[in-house]
């Protein structure tokens, strides 16, 4: 009988590349959470988001805004003593979160990130003004009037991009890409 | 064939027994190897038993056996037993050999057919082998009755002056001007909150006055020829600029001396002291030293204050005194040359010298003592104003991959002490921030408990920075310890006033160097490596070269003191049995095909190879000699053989593991 | 002086187009060469990195192929791009199976790379290829007085543990010393500027931008240094929304230190962007203006 990989093995595997030591190595010191500049927002500390992923609380660990608020600034990475690198484990974490479709609601960053990849597959170069609609319909009225205001004023001084770009050499970039991915038609 | 040779085939109850057919096996040896002289097989339940061993006495006796193979562990264990019991049956010990089939076979093999198979190549390639072994006699080496203990800490004092008060004539080195070591610059020892020179200065006090102890103080040793129980050690004895002949410790030089100079080492940097100076009021010996690069004589030949004030007659002051070197013959030496304190710059979001009321632990302990720089009162660096709320940090620069992965073993203690003098001396808050609390030792826990009791607040998190960036008006003007309190699982930002850091230890910054000028060898972290880290925490691999204290791994006072006494009882067994005997297991140059090319010289971990200008040839010191066959391997010419471990015994030992002896046609070599 | 690469990224298009143009305009007068790369492809910041790391690492090796085969090391002016070249070239060079995986998809845009480049964040450029004393000599009009506040921001120096000196850097404060400036010791100088939270999650965000406006503030700076386009437009765009929603009266000047340099050098203000902030930048000015008695 094949033994079905925890969820700590799981996201274990996916930090393979990471170069850091295993999540495993945690001494629960809370450094990183003691570093982090976003831990204000998180509902779960990072340190705490380890052990619970070192315990196996695959639903705790999913439903939590923890990764998704991580501004990926590699503090923690650099002071964590047992040299665990804990901003690629946020990565791994969002990334798990999207393959699985398995998300808080009311998150912004799944959708951000899906429609921004999307953009660059489509055109080999992000652009600003599709990623709008993402979070622009989370905003309260004075938030929208206030983007709204600030986006007037970049297109004033000539700073947001009218037109969409595109790299040249586009049908060898999505056949790159294809190589990588296999992706269907993307019209 | 003349030989005969019994073997036993230990079962080690299920160890080996459970994988290897040791019964087949015995029987085996008994049929197969009767041609190559094997007279009698036996197995048994376990070999190194009083019964086992009776078993190999009588047959020895009875059958005039006068080779014997026993397969069961690893020599590491047993080898010693078999051997001693062959002896005690008037059997030469080094004719007795013991095969692994534990380690080598049964705990790593888990198929028993094979691993049976194995068993009977390996006992196989002992017989062969066993055929070549000689009869040895241990070495026997005279035991010079002095001894060098390097080091003027507590462990250091404690070895010294065991070794004295039983009779023996002990020198004594110390690096400093003064003995004392590190425990001359703390306030207050825990768990018992024993004043901490209170409990040094009658043992300084001891050594200075003993006539058994040679006292050398602002001196280092530089060379050490020998070996064991007849080192020759050359000791430089550094210039004090001061005649301890006159000189009385009256203190008008250092009194009158117009340089004042930050003192790095003892004050730990948080204190100033003279250019001429002792290192603190209860030194032994009472003399000063000149600071050479701070004194304005030495720097432009003005002044002299010390040596007009100087009311000895003659003068006591002497500025063309030089290094003296001495030599010595002594027969063991105990290494106690201590730590080093890790450097909290290091860790820059600490703050540490870049705040100015970030402490370390040494320049907490000298406020905290009376005789410090403060005087005792715990104030900030302005030297006033004392501190309303104080952070402890816990694990600064231990426990950490960035910086020493090993715990410092004393640090928690060390914060639970200064928790308790900072509440006992001021009104203030205190907070410690730890990552676990480690309180084993006796009355350690109680203490903690104590602490709690006392109010002391614990915070559960390692603290991610120090900081005087304010967020907050109840932040401005303070230091912010930001922290995750992990218990409750938020970040928290706590002003205060002072912050205190508990700095690991570390290897003083020239062990490596201290190691090789005695031939031992430091671990990766560059504590000196003990014999064995379980049974034997004070012997090293060199015969004759012992350790004690932190030197050998972070420990607190009682466990020094300890090792200082462990590693002195182990001298005085030496000195008492006048000899030692040595392990014959030596490696020997023969003369005739040594061509002087000296490859082996630089190779021997032991310093154990001389060479003979006169002769051109290598010559090996049996009693530094360790038997680790690197010279063996590397003379070109073949000319260095290794007594119990020849050429001719590794060959015999591969053909019987081939069982070519045998001409058997199935040959497990895994 | 050498010849490098240039990769300016998405954002120095349109969004933080001062930067580049700033960026040209200093390295030609310093005698740098900066050639950029053709039909270069966005390197997928930090969000490609959410969905997946082996496609990601995919955008950046393209660049870094194109690079290497103009035999050039590659400069990257925005921090995040520069992290993601620098980590992608470190991991190619190191992993035999990644490279084989990443070059067998860039076959695609008969493109190959080796590891045989290395990649600089632009202020290495200035830092170390033309170095502080050279660029004291090249100053005609050292901002003497102007008191700037550093922002190293993160990706800039993290995750490299060991280079520089993570937690205290110095490089940025040296180089503001070298155009004649005056750098402010500016505590938060490290701390993340949160990024494409801007977007994703604005409130957290806006608290971290709040946090480094106002020390920058409290330490008396007049402008706040970037090297980061997403730094600079979080730091400077959002300024009204953080008084809006904490209550205060923020208004700081926020440019990219290709910028100050420019003005040092005495090039004209409209060639180095200026004029395109949205918190205008006349305090700055009036130190780059020469005084003349004429």
């Amino acid at each position: 009988m094949v033994k079905k990989p925890t969820f700590s093995q799981e996201i274990a595997n996916m930090l393979y590349a990471s170069h850091g030591n295993p999540l495993s190595s945690c001494i629960q010191c809370g450094t990183c959470a003691g570093t982090c500049p976003v831990v204000h927002y998180m509902d779960h500390t990072p340190r705490k988001l380890i052990g619970l992923i070192n315990s196996d609380y695959k639903d705790e660990v999913l439903a939590s805004n923890t990764y998704w608020f991580c501004a990926s600034c590699y503090h923690c990475t650099v002071r964590c003593p047992s040299g665990i690198d804990i901003a690629e484990m946020m990565y791994a974490l969002k990334r798990y979160s999207m393959w699985k479709n398995r998300y808080r609601e009311g998150l912004i960053g799944p959708v951000f990130s899906e429609t921004f990849v999307k953009t660059i597959v489509k055109s080999g170069r992000s652009y600003e003004p599709v990623l709008a609609p993402t979070y622009l319909f989370s905003f309260g009225i004075r938030e929208f009037v206030q983007e709204a205001v600030t986006a007037t004023n970049m297109m004033i001084k000539g700073r947001l991009p009218v037109l969409p770009p595109r790299i040249k050499r586009l049908e060898n970039f999505k056949q790159m890409v294809g190589r990588i991915i296999p992706i269907g038609e993307v019209r | 064939m003349s030989e005969k040779i019994g073997v036993y085939v230990c079962h080690c109850g299920t160890n080996i027994a459970g994988t290897v057919d040791v019964v087949n096996v015995a029987h085996w040896a008994e049929e197969q190897l009767k041609h190559r002289g094997v007279v009698i097989a036996r197995d048994y339940k376990f070999m190194c038993s009083s019964l086992g061993q009776e078993l190999i006495e009588k047959d020895i006796q009875e059958l005039g056996l006068t080779r014997v193979i026993v397969s069961a562990c690893s020599p590491h264990l047993h080898e010693t037993t078999f051997r001693n019991a062959c002896a005690r049956a008037g059997l030469n010990p080094y004719l007795c050999e013991l095969v692994s089939i534990r380690e080598q076979c049964s705990w790593v093999h888990t198929d028993g057919t094979a691993a049976t198979e194995k068993a009977k190549a390996i006992i196989s390639g002992g017989v062969e082998r066993v055929h070549h072994n000689e009869a040895l006699e241990p070495l026997h080496v005279p035991i010079h009755p002095s001894t060098l203990v390097v080091g003027g800490g507590i462990a250091g004092i404690q070895a010294a002056l065991e070794l004295a008060d039983a009779g023996f004539q002990v020198c004594l080195v110390e690096r400093e001007p003064s003995i004392g070591g590190h425990m001359a610059q703390f306030d207050k020892t825990f768990p018992t909150l024993d004043c901490s020179a209170c409990i040094l200065t009658p043992k300084m006090v001891q050594v200075g006055s003993h006539p058994n102890i040679t006292l050398y103080t602002w001196s280092e040793v530089e060379r050490v020829d020998g070996y064991v129980g007849n080192f020759t050690v050359t000791i430089r004895k550094k210039a004090r600029y001061v005649n301890t002949d006159t000189c009385t410790g009256c203190g008008i030089c250092w009194e009158k001396c117009p340089k004042k100079v930050v003192d790095n080492v003892f004050e730990a940097g948080l204190g100033k002291r003279k250019a001429i100076y002792t290192p603190f009021p209860q030194s032994v010996p009472k003399y000063p030293v000149i600071d050479v690069e701070n004194c304005i004589y030495f720097e432009r030949g003005k002044c002299k204050a010390c040596q007009i004030f100087c009311p000895t007659e003659p003068n006591s002051i002497n500025f063309e005194q030089e290094d003296e070197l001495i030599q010595l013959e002594v027969g063991n030496i105990i290494l106690a040359t201590g730590y080093d304190l890790f450097d909290s710059k290091r860790i820059p979001q600490y703050g540490y010298g870049r705040l100015s009321n970030v402490f370390t632990s040494l320049e907490f302990e000298r406020m905290c003592n009376a005789s410090g720089p403060t005087e005792g009162k715990i104030v900030l660096r302005d030297g006033k104003t004392v501190p309303k709320t104080v952070a402890i940090v816990h694990c600064v620069g231990s426990r950490d991959e960035n910086y020493n992965e090993y715990c410092s073993a004393i640090c928690c203690m060390q914060s639970l002490k200064f928790a308790h003098l900072v509440m006992e001396r001021t009104d203030a808050e205190v907070y410690n921030c730890y990552i676990d609390l480690r309180t084993p030792a006796k009355g350690y826990e109680e203490f903690y408990r104590r602490v709690l009791e006392e109010g002391g607040h614990f915070i559960r998190g390692k603290v991610a920075e120090v900081t005087d960036s304010a967020r907050f008006p109840d932040e401005e003007g303070k230091l912010i310890v930001q922290v995750e309190d992990t218990l409750i699982g938020k970040q928290r930002r706590i002003p205060v006033d002072m912050v205190i850091l508990s700095a690991g230890l570390e290897p003083r910054h020239d062990a490596k160097e201290v190691a090789h000028l005695f031939g031992i060898s430091c671990s990766a972290d560059g504590w000196f490596i003990e014999k064995h880290p379980k049974l034997d925490p004070v012997a090293t691999m060199t015969e004759g070269i012992f350790i004690a204290g932190v030197v050998q791994g972070p420990k607190d006072i009682p466990a020094s003191v300890a090792q200082g006494a462990a590693a002195s009882a182990r001298v005085l067994g030496r000195i008492q049995q006048g000899e030692i005997a040595l392990e014959p297991i030596r490696a020997s140059v023969i003369e005739e095909k040594c061509s002087g090319c000296r490859i082996c010289n630089d190779l021997c971990p032991f310093n154990a190879i001389l060479f003979h200008e006169d002769r051109m040839v290598s010559e090996i010191n049996p009693a530094l000699c360790q038997g680790c066959g690197t010279c063996v391997a590397a003379c070109p010419a073949g000319a260095i053989v290794g007594t119990a471990f020849s050429n001719e015994q590794i060959l015999a030992q591969i053909e019987g593991l081939l069982l070519i002896n045998l001409q058997s046609p199935s040959r497990v070599l895994a | 002086m050498k010849k490098y690469a240039y990769f300016p990224g998405c954002s120095l298009e349109k969004m933080a187009q001062s930067y580049h143009l700033s960026t040209i305009e200093t390295t030609r007068k310093l005698g740098v060469e900066l050639e950029e790369l053709e039909d270069w492809n966005c390197c997928g910041a930090t969000t490609y990195f959410h969905v997946d790391q082996l496609l990601a690492h995919t955008l950046v090796a393209r660049n870094l192929a194109m690079a290497e085969r103009k035999s050039l090391d590659l400069v990257a002016p925005c921090s995040a791009c520069y992290k993601n070249a620098f980590f992608t070239n470190t991991y190619l060079k190191n992993d035999q199976d990644l490279a084989e995986h990443i070059n067998f998809a860039l076959e695609e845009d008969n493109l190959h790379y080796s590891g045989n480049i290395e990649v600089l964040h632009l202020i290495e450029v200035y830092v170390k290829e033309v170095g502080y004393e050279e660029i004291r000599h090249n100053v005609t009009h050292p901002l003497e007085g102007l008191r700037v506040a550093p922002y190293y921001g993160c990706q800039i120096l993290r995750p490299r543990k060991n280079h520089e000196d993570v937690e205290q850097p110095r490089f940025f404060e040296e180089l503001i010393s070298a155009i004649g400036a005056e750098p402010v010791n500016f505590p938060e100088r490290l701390r993340c500027c949160g990024g494409s939270l801007i977007l994703t999650s604005r409130e957290a965000a806006l608290s971290m931008v709040h946090l480094l406006l106002k020390s920058a503030l409290d330490h008396e700076a007049e402008v706040i240094a970037t090297a980061c386009p997403l730094c600079q437009v979080n730091l400077e765009c959002y300024q009204q929304q953080v008084n809006q929603e904490f209550g205060t009266s923020i208004s700081i000047p926020v440019l990219y230190f290709t910028q100050l340099i420019g003005l040092a050098l005495e090039i004209p203000p409209k060639r180095l962007g200026l004029g395109t902030e949205l918190v205008p930048a006349t305090k700055v000015l009036s130190y780059a203006r020469r005084e003349t008695n004429e």
